[in-house]
């Protein structure tokens, strides 16, 4: 069953006065960040987006989470369409976003106050999700007192915290170091492979798209739109041995062929443009 | 932080004063300058024992301190709650804000003869002037802390569900503490600093500024600086009260490091 549809999602954005863009060899003051993605997600699965920088990755997550409207087209969530954030939903950022001024037991707390879930009750809930990370003793701390790992598992646990059907992960872990990055990416796997949520994450990283994903979408240079998806025959559970394995290798010579050329072509479009800055 | 840090803080904003003191006190004991331009030390501090034991300088010291307060107050109040106006409507922003701005470049002791001409010389024109002043640090930091509030704070509130009061209560006040606070440290300073004019430009009996005035009137140097060094320790007593409450409230660190 597929949680998530979207229907030739096109969404263009108006540059800023006096930036320009070649689309096609025609300058424009328009840019088509996604030109007609199409893309089913199915109840339960990883599914991992990665494509060259300015696909439109982002801003497609953005459109499933209702933060952001598309030009044209439309994605359906539970057979309904996408007009505003949902209940249904959850998000985590690059830069984790945890509020200074909290602590991260309240910072889990956040979702499930406007819930209105009850003080014990979140107090519950958000000491489960520290203990499942490993931050049980952390809970008093602020951000300011937490490593960057500690807070993005913060952050994520945040997300989870409302028990979201659908969690849209925009890069989570590019801010790490590549050790902290691979224990979160275990963490991650091992925790999500125990609840039934839908992930869609977005990474340039191909080695953490094809740990973590059931299936990988290719998303081609701008315009965006979906250009392969390739199932990611690992087994599972999984867990960091994998990464040494030929399969895996294997796995990851399929993105890297779907992936290649799009990046190339995206970097010739940048060096086209120079009216343009990311 | 720790005692030795602390005290070694301590030791060192006192330090510049203390050779202040010892360079007046040797230059008037090596007859420099005549007592009637500058006195030494001990006659200011003379000066001030008499004040406080004959002359009630007390009593000048609390009507300063009202007045500076309740201006303070004023000011602090409007300017905030007009910083978060126009902070979070675009609309109000392109209303108010460039007049606001123009009005800003008017030093506000400009305004002093037509505040007096419309209200007389009593103590609400003192008032007014020194919430005027408190009014644009306020109003300037509220209105940019709103502003800057993190694009993904004010996504995950939509994500969550979050209305608007709580929009404004849960995020974008938080959010913006760092900077309200700058503001009203800002705003306190330019209180105390506009009491003077207050004192001095508005004629008043009692206040800091009529010592002053007195002491200029009577050539009595010793009372002028009496006068300056009392506004100045109150000011900076106050101001550094205001830092100590706001960094003791503040848990996460989030206010930035010079306020």
């Amino acid at each position: 069953m597929d949680i998530i549809v979207a229907k030739d999602v096109r969404k263009k954005f108006k540059l800023k006065h006096g930036q320009q863009v070649k689309n096609n060899g025609i300058i424009s003051n328009e840019i088509d960040a996604l030109g007609g993605f199409d893309l089913n997600i199915k109840k339960g699965e990883f599914l991992v987006l990665v494509g060259p920088s300015g696909s439109g990755k982002s801003v497609f997550l953005d459109i499933v989470g209702g933060l952001s409207a598309p030009t044209s087209g439309v994605v359906y969530l539970d057979n309904k369409p996408v007009d505003a954030p949902s209940e249904k939903t959850g998000y985590v950022f690059q830069q984790y976003a945890l509020f200074p001024w909290r602590t991260a037991l309240s910072n889990i707390e956040f979702g499930l106050e406007s819930r209105g879930v009850v003080k014990e009750e979140r107090i519950k809930i958000a000491r489960e999700l520290l203990s499942l990370f490993g931050l049980s003793d952390f809970e008093d701390r602020y951000p300011y007192q937490l490593s960057g790992g500690m807070q993005q598992r913060v952050a994520i646990a945040r997300a989870l915290a409302t028990k979201p059907e659908v969690l849209l992960m925009d890069e989570p872990f590019a801010a790490l170091d590549a050790q902290t990055r691979e224990i979160l990416q275990n963490e991650l796997i091992r925790i999500w492979e125990g609840t039934d949520t839908t992930v869609i994450f977005v990474t340039h990283s191909i080695d953490e798209a094809v740990f973590l994903a059931d299936r990988v979408a290719v998303v081609t240079a701008r315009p965006g739109k979906i250009k392969e998806i390739i199932e990611i025959d690992l087994p599972r559970p999984r867990n960091g041995d994998i990464r040494s394995s030929s399969e895996f290798a294997a796995n990851r010579h399929k993105v890297w062929g779907a992936l290649k050329a799009e990046v190339n072509k995206a970097q010739q479009e940048w060096k086209l443009a120079p009216g343009f800055t990311d | 932080m720790n005692i030795s840090k602390r005290t070694k803080s301590v030791l060192g904003s006192i330090l510049l004063p203390v050779v202040l003191i010892i360079l007046w006190q040797y230059i008037f004991s090596a007859g420099y300058i005549a007592s009637a331009i500058l006195p030494s030390p001990h006659q200011v501090i003379k000066t001030f024992i008499i004040h406080f034991t004959e002359n009630e300088y007390s009593f000048h010291i609390i009507s300063s301190l009202k007045r500076v307060l309740s201006g303070f107050f004023i000011g602090i109040v409007s300017g905030f709650l007009f910083g978060l106006f126009i902070g979070l409507s675009r609309t109000a922003e392109k209303i108010f804000s460039p007049s606001f701005n123009a009005v800003r470049q008017i030093s506000i002791i400009g305004w002093i003869p037509l505040i007096v001409m419309w209200f007389g010389v009593n103590e609400f024109p003192r008032i007014i002037i020194i919430a005027a002043a408190a009014f644009y640090p306020i109003a300037l930091n509220t209105f940019a802390g709103v502003r800057n509030v993190p694009r993904e704070y004010v996504e995950l509130a939509s994500v969550y569900g979050y209305n608007r009061l709580k929009l404004i209560t849960r995020i974008i006040l938080p959010s913006a503490l760092p900077s309200i606070a700058t503001g009203i440290t800002l705003a306190l300073g330019m209180s105390w600093a506009m009491l003077m004019a207050a004192e001095l430009f508005i004629p008043t009996n009692i206040g800091i500024g009529t010592r002053i005035q007195i002491g200029r009137e009577k050539f009595n140097m010793a009372l002028i600086l009496v006068g300056i060094i009392t506004v100045g320790s109150l000011g900076f007593a106050m101001t550094s009260i205001v830092e100590i409450i706001a960094h003791a409230a503040d848990r996460g660190r989030i206010l930035r490091k010079e306020i």
